[in-house]
């Protein structure tokens, strides 16, 4: 009894594995085809010097005017990735714009709701710094977008 | 909206990807637009009938005229 049903949830659930690789690896073709391998190792070099910014920042170095310096590495090289994206966008069918601007249409207001509740959770009891300081709430940005391009993909397939 | 994008695609017998390529799209926007989840844009539409050499009308119709010219 319980067997033709276990068997169609595994059906249905190798389905869903198979449209998420499918999704995946779509995505991964269509980036590759409007941006080649720009977008990847511009990403990369903002990365990588974002991480060597926070790592140096890490250090003791007294001196304030080099401390500003240090943090302010990384900024060129992410405007170049974002330059890079942008450019991106532009050379998309009206499809894949629409997913962009859907995704951003989720990705900002997700992110205004999020850092509006952190705002609120802080003044209420104080969180720790140590995870919840901009260093590393940031990243939750980019990850809202994600979402909402996954969201955004999942709705034209 | 519905359309007809898919039978006049099958029979010319070209690949989601040739359509894409010769309207110059990803195949993600024609299969979009072939399961109905997407409309396109009105160049879009008149590039489509311009290919298939058709009108917009007789490729694209609201789902209510199609309703009644079924009924």
């Amino acid at each position: 009894m319980l067997t033709p049903i276990l068997h169609r949830k595994r059906k249905a659930a190798e389905a869903a594995a198979r449209a998420l690789k499918d999704d995946v690896g779509g995505a991964i073709e269509q980036t590759r085809r409007i941006y080649g391998t720009r977008l990847l190792v511009r990403g990369l070099l903002w990365a990588s010097v974002y991480l060597l910014s926070r790592g140096l920042l890490e250090l003791t170095i007294p001196s304030a005017p080099l401390r500003v310096a240090i943090a302010l590495l990384p900024t060129p090289f992410f405007i170049y990735y974002l330059w890079t994206w942008m450019k991106g966008v532009s050379a998309m069918d009206e499809l894949q714009r629409r997913i962009e601007l859907e995704a951003l249409g989720f990705a900002f207001p997700a992110a205004v709701v999020f850092l509006m509740t952190i705002g609120l959770l802080d003044l209420a009891v104080t969180l720790s710094p140590d995870d919840w300081s901009l260093h590393h709430v940031w990243l939750m940005l980019p990850l809202l977008y994600y979402v909402g391009l996954f969201r955004a993909k999942r709705r034209y397939e | 909206m519905k359309n007809r994008l898919k039978v006049l695609r099958a029979e010319r017998d070209w690949s989601q990807q040739d359509l894409a390529d010769k309207l110059s799209v990803s195949r993600q926007t024609i299969n979009s637009i072939e399961t109905e989840k997407y409309d396109p844009s009105l160049p879009l539409a008149l590039k489509i009938g311009r290919l298939f050499d058709q009108s917009v009308e007789e490729i694209f119709t609201l789902e209510e005229a199609a309703r009644r010219r079924a009924n």
